[in-house]
């Protein structure tokens, strides 16, 4: 089968990479497209066009279907152009599938979903979304909204080896927006400096949870890394990771921590210790419906001494599997799904 | 049995939902009593309505918890804000406690539909003996929440959606008179809510012979639950310099305009089921779209979205289709649900039907709000850590406190007290550093 993924963000992109390698060792060809979102940050295997250009293409005729990964006005856009370039041209649409390429929850989820509603097919992680979606379309014209749960496959959740670091690790992931004042970050910094500073055979390091500027000057003020900073004084053992890429990180962690970030979730597949620090409580802006039922919230307080967490910490597997992680063949399933379609 | 209740809340909306309530369960030989906690703002169009329709007490929570006259009631209802309502439960208990008094059942519930951020609502409402919710939609949606949760046992009954006694039938006919429901933050941006009043305007100069009233949620010094720079009235004015005759600002109470009213139109207001209580008939503005945010989505099932813009006119509005009833079911505008399930459940609860045991809210791996998250909650367990001398557990609730609220040098102050190693130079540091005050 020709497919075609198209995505805009740093997230859509990252996820729809995934899913490219995923379906190409079913025997799928897959082409990625999107708008190049700058000269430094092209990428070799994605082909750069526009969206505009990209909705009206006469490429998108030579593949089977089209998956859209595109946050809401910009999938609006894509969706009126394509209809419209493809009325005008006398064809068909081609086939659209689409989805939250995070793994959302609660009001996020329905925000996400409401614009991709009425494409061919919605492809959705787990059970989890799978109610979510029938809760938000029950009664509506959309209710019989084809969909189909494909796992988590918009994060690096595949098995991995052993890499893990000789000294131990705890990888806190820091969400650049999250808390939203730099006060409460400054304040959020010093408590893991304590953290640090009463653990000093572990080494401690703040992960950025999406790529920020080379340039630290440029790094926002609400991140734990511009704390970090301007410390005068950090603790030896406390250091940043890498900028771009929380990946490398997480594979070395022995333990990993943060607020809401998704990133969370790959470390919980992996069967790896992790904290969702629960201080701030359930906040919606904080992502914290999503994690309610993980099992593995806690006050960072509470996560003295680290070596505790070695040996608990662990999600609940019936909460991990009905967010997607029990479906192995994703990708198998969303073929299955294209074909029938396609007829 | 004739149930005793009484009714605590505070700002604008909560005190509405406490009259329909106190007036539902007056109807059905409940007696209710209703404490409006003081708060600056409060209208007092609100506060006077409830005094006319039962007992009004007006006392903080402090006084009212140590009024021996609480013992008279069966059970109490809370309709305050997330963190209030959890530090009304956690300090409830403790008093009872103290005085060596009975726990009467806590019910609490939703001030009118709720369009966001449901999951952070319930978190603070777990441990209640009842969550009063909306319809078989809330029903759901918490269903999904607490799946695979310690919490499943957490109870809850659904009271639905109407406020109001039915309208009696009117022979006299309906005025030609849209009533705009006016919501503070939806659409919350300044462009948004030009753009509402221009399609208001279009539609009432197209519509000559209606009238067009928009009805603020508040008057301009009152306050309600979310705090808003710019005034509706401004917005007329900024949006259009000289409205039309027929499009004008009304604060007669709604329940009045409603049932001399033909059409009501809101974005994603409650209003919309007084609306149907009163015959009046109503539409959903769909020129927006279905929005998160707006609060739209809810109302994508009801039959009731219309655009304005695209409207003729009124009388063309007016000919629209009436709401879906499986959507009025599932969202609980329906007989089903009502205010009697509330007192079914409550009388269940003090015969024993039900394990009367409190919601444990305290599991390894699992934090809700409700369990003593609310900042004061944190600062009233430092301060009693502290006159136990255990300054490392005083400690740990300010350093979650502080985190809460960092910008409060108060609790900064008593952080750096409690954990100074000195004693001598302790007890000095809590000597000059507030604690909460009571």
């Amino acid at each position: 089968m020709k497919l075609a993924l198209i995505a805009g963000c740093v997230a859509g992109r990252r996820a729809c990479r995934l899913l490219s390698e995923a379906l190409h060792r079913c025997g799928s060809t897959v082409t990625l497209i999107g708008p190049a979102p700058d000269e430094a940050a092209a990428e070799p295997d994605w082909l750069p066009l526009p969206l505009p250009q990209l909705a009206a293409s006469e490429l998108l005729d030579h593949v089977d279907a089209v998956g859209v990964f595109l946050d809401g006005e910009s999938l609006r856009q894509f969706r009126r152009i394509h209809g419209q370039a493809a009325a005008l041209r006398g064809r068909s649409p081609r086939p659209l599938f689409s989805g939250p390429f995070r793994p959302l929850y609660g009001d996020a989820l329905a925000a996400d979903l409401l614009p991709r509603l009425g494409v061919d097919l919605l492809c959705l992680q787990g059970e989890a979304q799978l109610a979510e979606l029938n809760w938000l379309v029950q009664g509506t014209p959309q209710a019989q909204q084809a969909c189909e749960a494909i796992g988590l496959w918009c994060l690096p959740t595949a098995p991995i080896g052993h890499s893990i670091s000789q000294e131990p690790l705890l990888v806190v992931l820091d969400q650049p927006e999250i808390p939203p004042s730099p006060f409460a970050n400054g304040v959020l910094y010093e408590r893991l400096c304590a953290v640090a500073r009463a653990s000093p055979h572990w080494q401690v390091r703040l992960q950025c949870d999406q790529p920020l500027p080379p340039d630290p000057q440029q790094w926002p003020q609400t991140s734990l890394g511009w704390h970090h900073l301007q410390s005068s004084r950090p603790p030896a053992n406390l250091q940043l990771g890498d900028h771009a890429d929380p990946l490398p990180g997480l594979i070395q962690a022995r333990v990993c921590m943060g607020i809401g970030s998704d990133w969370l979730l790959p470390p919980m597949v992996w069967g790896k210790p992790t904290v969702v620090l629960g201080d701030y409580g359930i906040r919606t802006a904080f992502n914290g419906p999503l994690f309610f039922g993980s099992g593995v919230m806690r006050r960072l307080m509470d996560c003295l001494p680290l070596d505790a967490l070695l040996n608990s910490s662990r999600p609940d597997p019936t909460w991990l599997a009905w967010r997607g992680w029990s479906i192995v063949d994703g990708p198998q399933r969303l073929l299955r799904r294209l074909e029938a379609l396609i007829g | 049995m004739t149930l005793k209740l009484l009714l605590v809340a505070d700002s604008d909306s909560q005190l509405l939902a406490c009259q329909a309530l106190a007036d539902a369960v007056r109807a059905l030989g409940g007696a209710v009593t209703v404490n409006a906690i003081p708060k600056p703002g409060t209208p007092a169009g609100v506060l006077g309505a409830l005094e006319r329709s039962g007992p009004l007490w007006a006392m903080s929570t402090t006084r009212l918890l140590a009024d021996p006259r609480l013992e008279g009631f069966d059970a109490i209802g809370v309709y305050l804000t997330g963190s209030k309502l959890a530090e009304f439960r956690s300090t409830y208990r403790l008093s009872r406690q103290r005085q060596r008094q009975p726990l009467r059942p806590l019910f609490c519930g939703f001030n009118g539909v709720v369009l966001e951020r449901f999951e952070e609502a319930i978190a603070w409402r777990l441990g209640y003996d009842l969550i009063c919710l909306n319809g078989p939609r809330d029903q759901a949606r918490l269903d999904l929440l607490l799946r695979h949760t310690p919490f499943q046992a957490q109870r809850s009954v659904i009271t639905g959606l109407a406020r109001n006694r039915p309208a009696p039938a009117s022979s006299k006919a309906r005025e030609r008179i849209l009533v705009f429901a006016e919501q503070v933050v939806m659409p919350a941006a300044p462009h948004e809510r030009r753009r509402l009043v221009q399609m208001l305007a279009r539609l009432a100069r197209r519509s000559p012979d209606w009238q067009v009233l928009i009805k603020p949620r508040v008057a301009a010094h009152e306050t309600t639950f979310h705090a808003v720079d710019t005034h509706i009235s401004a917005t007329l004015r900024e949006a259009l310099g000289s409205p039309p005759a027929n499009l004008q600002l009304s604060y007669e109470p709604l329940p009045q305009l409603l049932q001399r009213s033909r059409l009501l139109a809101t974005v994603s207001s409650t209003a919309l089921f007084d609306a149907l209580d009163f015959g009046c008939r109503p539409v959903v503005v769909a020129d927006f779209g279905l929005r998160q945010d707006l609060g739209t989505p809810f109302f994508a099932a009801s039959g009731l979205l219309r655009s304005l813009d695209a409207s003729e006119d009124l009388d063309a509005l007016e000919q629209g289709s009436d709401a879906d009833p499986a959507w009025l079911h599932w969202v609980g505008y329906h007989p089903e649900f009502s205010a009697a399930n509330l007192l079914r459940a409550l009388t269940d609860l003090a015969g024993g039907v039900h394990d009367s045991a409190p919601l444990q809210l305290s599991h390894p791996g699992y934090v809700v709000n409700a369990a003593d998250l609310s900042t004061n909650q944190l600062r009233r367990g430092a301060e009693a850590a502290i006159r136990c001398r255990d300054y490392d557990e005083a400690a740990r609730l300010l350093e979650i406190a502080q985190l809460h609220r960092p910008d409060n040098r108060n609790i900064g102050r008593r952080l750096a007290a409690v954990r100074q190693r000195n004693r001598l130079l302790r007890r000095l540091a809590l000597l000059v550093t507030p604690g909460l005050r009571a």
